[in-house]
C-alpha cells in the first residue's frame, strides 16, 4: 500500500528580495515497509522535506504541491487539528543530534513515560497507570537495546553519551508503533561501533514490525548499504529516484555519477592517493539559485538547454530528470 | 630520510571534579609515541574520549604536556613558543565558522596572520595572500568578502588557507574534513594530495572515515582511551589488526 | 527599496551595514532614533536657541497657559511657571541639563566599566574569582537606591547626582564587559589568533574589542533609560539639581504643590521624561531584534 505519495512539493521562502524556492518540484512516494534514503548535501533541502511531511515547518513556508497524500488523505487540504491527529499517531522522527532534541530539564523516565500514547492504556485503571507506564518505557529499553534501565531512566540527557541518547529516541519513536520512522542524518553524532549496532536495530525494525523507514543522509556509504530504495536530491531538485542498487551501478544523473565517483568506497580500482573525481565549483547559495537545472553551472555535459528544468523521465522504476543523461552501463560495470 | 616528526612518551592528564571537595585524575594521553616523515600522512582514529583531540592540541602547542619529548627533524621543539613553531606545524578546527573572526574580511584576516608571524612588506603580503587563494580554488575577490558569505566548504578553504599561508612542514586535520559534504571533501581531498605531492607536506589526519584513511593515510594510530592500541602502515592495520578494539572499529565500516 | 540591478553584483556588505538595513525596516525603532537624535540635538545646543531666559521671572505673566488654551500666547508656547519663567525654555535647557547629564553618566561609566571589565576578563585565577564575585554583589543593590545612598554621602546638587549614576550604573557594565570577554576567550578563533602568533594585547584590539561592540549598545540603551529616571528622581527627590536649575525632576518637584492651579507646569516635563524615555527603549528594542535578524538567513 502506497504510505506516501507527494508529488511537485514546492516550498518557498518569502524574503524582500523575492520568493526563494528551497525545494522545487519534488516527487516522493513510499510504499509500507520500504526503506527509502534521502540523498542530498547542505543546501538539497532533505531536512525541509522531512519537516514539511511531518508538518512543523516554520510559518514564513509556503506549501504548494500537485498530491500531498498519506495512506491516500491529502494532508494539505485536512484542517490542521486533523493533520496532526494523522501525523502524531502514524509518523515519528529522529534527529541529528539527539542530546539536543531531549528535553535537557526531565530525566529519561519521564520523557519516555510520557511518549507512550494513551490509547495503549486502555483498560488499564487510573492508579496502575503510571506502574505501568514505568514498566512499557523498561521494555522499550530493552527493545533498543539498553540493558541497565534503572540507571538509564534516572539520568538526564546531558549525562548519557550521543549513542545511547539516539536510541532512548529511537525507543521514544517506536513507543507509539509508528508506520513511517523518518530519520535525518541519525548518525552523524555517533560513533562507528554505535551507528553499525543502530543500521542493524532500524533493519530488525523494519522487518519485524513493517515500519517503512526515510533515512535521510549526506553520506552515501550509509544509505547504500542499509536502504532498498534511494532519492537523490540536489539543491531542492529531484534528480534521480529507483532502487538503490539500481541507482548506484548505474547513475543516469551526472549529479549521481559524480557523487558515486568522489567516493572511494565505490571505486575499487583507485589507486593510492590518486585524486577523487570532483565536480568543480560548490553548491549554489539559497540566494544564488540558478535557473533550469540546478546543476547547470558545474554540470560537465551542460549545454544550451539545460536553462530549462528538464522533465523527469522513467524507465524501469527508475527516475530521473536530466536533458542528457549518461548511458546505461552494463551490470558488470 | 630523517623522520619530520619524533614522539615520545607522551603523557597528558586532567583534573576533573567530582564532587564538592574531590578531583580526580583523568589520564587522557599515556605514553603516545609515533614518527612521521615528510609527505606522507598519518590517520589517528579513536572514538570520542579516546585522546585524539588531545593529541592533536600537544602537537600545536594549545596544551603542554605532562611528559614527553615532540622532536622536529631531531631537534627537540617547544611547541608553546608559537612564533617559531607556527612556521611548521599548523591546524585546522573542525567547525571552520567558528574558527574565523566574524567581524573580519578574509583579506584583514590573512594579513594579521602574516604580520603576527613574519617580517614582510603590504606589496610582498598581498602577493602571497593572491597566491594562496589561487591555489586553493578562491578568486582574488573573496578577499574582500566575510566569513558569514562564504559555504562550509569554501569556509574550509578559507581556514586552509590561514594555515597554509606560513608554508609549514606538518599540517594537522582535526576533524576537519568530517563535517563537509562528500563533493566537496573530494575536492578538498584533491587540493591536499596535490599539495602534498608538490610540496612535501606531512598531514597529520584525525577522522572517522575509515574508507579515506585507506585512500589517503600512509600509516594509521588506533587511540582508545589514551592509548596506542595499534600503530603502523594502513594496509597491515586494515588487513589484519591486533588488538580486539581496532578489529572492532575496522569491521564496523563493513556494515555501514 | 529595491536597487535597479542591471548587472548581477555582489554586494559585501560589512556586519553593521546589515544591521543598519534590519533596523531601518522596523518603523517604531526609527521613529524612537529620530526622536533621540532630535533631543540630542536639543540638549547640545538649547543655550543658543531657547526663546526666553529660562532664568528671567516675569512677576506680570505668573502661571500662564500654554498657548492652545484660552488666555495663552504665541510669545510663551508652553505658558510660564509660578515664578513666571518661560517654560518652553526651562524645558529646552533640563533637556541638556537631564538627558545630557545621563548621557555623561553612561559614557563616564561605559568608559571604566570598559576598563576594569577589561581587567577583570583577562585575569584568570583566584585574585580575579574574588573581584567578580564582589562586583556580581553590587549587582545585587537597585541603581536608584545606590545612587541615593552616594548623594546622601557626598551632598546634594547635580554633580553629585552625576557621580552618583555613574557609579550606580558602573557594576552592570562591568558586568557584561567581563563576561562578553570571558564568552570571546573561549571562542576558537581566539585560540587561532594565538597559534598565529598573537600576543594579549593584539588579541584584545584586534578580536575581543569588535566583538565587545554588539552587548555594549544594547546595554548602553537601558542604561541609559536607567539614568535617565535616576537622575529625575534624584531631583524630585530634592536631592538632585536645585532649584532654581530647570532640570525636569526638580521642576516636577516644584510645581507639584500648584498642581491644581496649572497642571501643565507638572505634565509637560513629564511627558518631556516620558518621550525620552519611550524613545531610548524603541531603539534599543529595534537593536536587539535586528541584531537576532541578521544572525538568521
Amino acid at each position: 500500500m502506497q504510505l506516501l505519495d507527494i508529488r511537485n512539493l514546492t516550498l518557498e521562502l518569502q524574503t524582500p528580495d523575492g520568493a526563494i524556492r528551497a525545494v522545487d518540484r519534488v516527487n516522493l512516494t513510499l510504499k509500507e515497509g520500504e526503506v527509502r534514503g534521502l540523498v542530498g548535501e547542505s543546501g538539497s533541502g532533505k531536512s525541509l522535506i522531512a519537516k514539511a511531511i511531518m508538518g512543523v515547518l516554520h510559518e514564513r513556508w509556503r506549501i504548494t504541491a500537485d498530491r500531498f497524500h498519506w495512506c491516500g488523505e491529502d494532508l494539505l487540504r485536512l484542517p490542521y487539528q486533523k493533520q496532526r491527529q494523522i501525523i502524531s499517531r502514524d509518523i515519528a522522527m529522529i534527529y541529528q543530534e539527539p542530546s539536543r532534541s531531549m528535553d535537557p530539564t526531565a530525566p529519561i523516565g519521564e520523557q519516555l513515560a510520557e511518549s507512550i500514547p494513551d490509547h495503549l492504556l486502555q483498560g488499564v485503571s487510573w492508579w496502575q497507570r503510571s506502574y505501568f507506564r514505568r514498566k512499557k518505557a523498561e521494555a522499550l529499553l530493552h527493545k533498543v537495546g539498553i540493558r541497565d534501565h534503572k540507571a538509564v531512566l534516572s539520568s538526564y540527557p546531558y549525562q548519557l553519551s550521543e549513542g545511547v541518547c539516539q536510541k532512548i529516541s529511537i525507543a521514544m519513536a517506536i513507543a507509539k508503533d509508528p508506520k513511517l520512522l523518518i530519520a535525518d542524518e541519525p548518525t552523524t553524532a555517533l560513533e562507528s561501533t554505535t551507528q553499525s549496532q543502530l543500521f542493524r536495530m532500524l533493519a530488525s525494525f523494519n522487518q519485524l514490525r513493517g515500519m517503512s523507514v526515510l533515512l535521510i543522509s549526506h553520506e552515501l556509504e550509509t544509505v547504500a548499504r542499509n536502504t532498498d530504495t534511494l532519492s537523490v536530491l540536489y539543491c531542492g531538485q529531484l534528480v534521480e529516484a529507483g532502487e538503490t542498487k539500481d541507482v548506484l551501478q548505474s547513475p543516469r544523473h551526472h549529479y549521481t555519477d559524480a557523487l558515486v565517483r568522489s567516493v572511494p568506497e565505490f571505486q575499487p580500482d583507485l589507486g593510492f592517493k590518486q585524486p577523487l573525481y570532483a565536480l568543480p565549483g560548490s553548491i549554489p547559495t539559497l540566494q544564488h539559485l540558478p535557473i533550469g537545472c540546478r546543476l547547470g553551472p558545474r554540470c560537465p555535459n551542460a549545454r544550451k538547454e539545460c536553462v530549462k528544468t528538464p522533465v523527469p523521465e522513467r524507465q524501469q522504476n527508475h527516475h530521473y530528470s536530466c536533458h542528457f543523461p549518461l548511458q546505461q552501463r552494463g551490470s558488470d560495470e | 630520510m630523517s623522520k619530520l616528526l619524533e614522539v615520545k612518551a607522551l603523557s597528558k592528564s586532567y583534573q576533573k571534579a567530582s564532587g564538592l571537595f574531590k578531583s580526580e585524575k583523568i589520564q587522557a594521553l599515556q605514553d603516545i609515541s609515533f614518527s612521521l616523515n615528510a609527505g606522507e600522512t598519518l590517520a589517528i582514529l579513536g572514538e570520542n574520549g579516546s585522546g585524539k583531540s588531545t593529541l592533536a592540541k600537544l602537537l600545536v602547542g594549545i596544551e603542554q604536556p605532562d611528559s614527553g619529548e615532540i622532536f622536529y627533524a631531531g631537534q627537540p621543539l617547544n611547541c608553546q613558543d608559537y612564533g617559531k613553531t607556527n612556521h611548521l606545524i599548523r591546524y585546522i578546527f573542525q567547525d571552520p565558522a567558528r574558527s574565523l573572526n566574524p567581524n573580519q574580511k578574509i583579506s584583514e584576516i590573512l594579513h594579521a596572520v602574516l604580520t603576527y608571524s613574519t617580517v614582510l612588506t603590504f606589496e610582498q603580503r598581498e602577493q602571497k595572500i593572491s597566491q594562496i587563494l589561487r591555489q586553493l580554488g578562491l578568486l582574488k575577490e573573496h578577499g574582500n568578502y566575510y566569513p558569514h558569505m562564504f559555504s562550509g566548504g569554501q569556509l574550509q578553504r578559507v581556514a586552509l588557507a590561514r594555515a597554509l599561508i606560513l608554508d609549514p612542514k606538518i599540517l594537522i586535520l582535526d576533524e576537519a574534513l568530517t563535517a563537509i559534504d562528500p563533493s566537496l571533501r573530494a575536492q578538498i581531498v584533491n587540493v591536499l594530495l596535490e599539495l602534498q605531492q608538490d610540496t612535501g607536506i606531512a598531514f597529520l589526519l584525525i577522522t572517522n572515515q575509515l574508507r579515506l584513511v585507506q585512500h589517503v593515510a600512509d600509516q594509521t594510530l588506533i587511540l582508545h582511551r589514551g592509548q596506542i592500541t595499534d600503530y603502523g602502515t594502513t594496509t597491515t592495520i586494515f588487513s589484519a589488526p591486533e588488538h580486539d578494539y581496532s578489529r572492532r572499529l575496522i569491521n564496523s565500516a563493513q556494515w555501514n | 527599496m529595491k536597487k535597479l540591478r542591471l548587472y548581477y553584483e555582489e554586494y559585501n556588505r560589512r556586519p553593521y551595514q546589515l544591521l543598519w538595513r534590519h533596523f531601518v525596516t522596523q518603523q517604531f525603532a526609527l521613529f524612537g532614533l529620530l526622536s533621540l537624535l532630535s533631543l540630542l540635538l536639543i540638549a547640545i545646543f538649547s543655550p543658543l536657541f531657547t526663546p526666553h531666559d529660562p532664568y528671567l521671572q516675569n512677576s506680570a505673566l505668573l502661571n500662564q497657559v500654554p498657548s492652545w488654551q484660552n488666555g495663552g500666547q504665541v510669545a510663551y508656547p508652553f505658558g510660564t511657571d509660578d515664578l513666571g519663567r518661560d517654560l518652553l525654555s526651562r524645558l529646552m535647557l533640563g533637556c541638556s541639563y537631564t538627558f545630557g547629564t545621563a548621557l555623561l553618566a553612561v559614557f563616564g561609566s561605559l568608559a571604566a566599566g570598559l576598563l576594569l571589565g577589561g581587567l577583570a576578563g583577562m585575569s584568570k585565577g583566584v585574585k580575579s574569582s574574588i573581584f567578580n564575585h564582589l562586583l556580581d554583589l553590587a549587582l545585587t543593590i537597585p541603581s536608584l537606591l545606590f545612587a541615593i545612598v552616594i548623594v546622601a554621602v557626598l551632598g546634594p546638587g547635580l554633580q553629585n547626582t552625576l557621580w552618583a549614576v555613574m557609579l550606580a550604573l558602573l557594576p552592570q557594565f562591568v558586568h557584561a564587559v567581563r563576561h562578553e570577554i570571558q564568552h570571546q576567550l573561549k571562542q576558537d578563533y581566539v585560540i587561532a589568533y594565538r597559534l598565529d602568533g598573537a600576543n594579549n594585547l593584539q588579541i584584545l584590539w584586534s578580536v575581543i574589542l569588535p566583538g565587545l561592540w554588539e552587548p555594549l549598545t544594547l546595554l548602553f540603551t537601558m542604561a541609559l533609560s536607567t539614568a535617565i529616571l535616576d537622575i529625575a528622581a534624584i531631583g524630585f527627590l530634592g536631592l538632585g539639581a536645585q532649584a532654581p536649575t530647570p532640570e525636569w525632576g526638580t521642576m516636577i518637584a516644584d510645581a507639584l504643590d500648584a498642581i491644581y492651579l496649572a497642571p501643565w507646569t507638572v505634565a509637560l516635563p513629564g511627558l518631556l521624561i516620558f518621550i525620552t524615555v519611550l524613545s531610548i527603549n524603541l531603539v534599543g528594542d529595534g537593536l536587539r531584534v535586528a541584531m537576532k535578524k541578521r544572525r538568521e538567513i
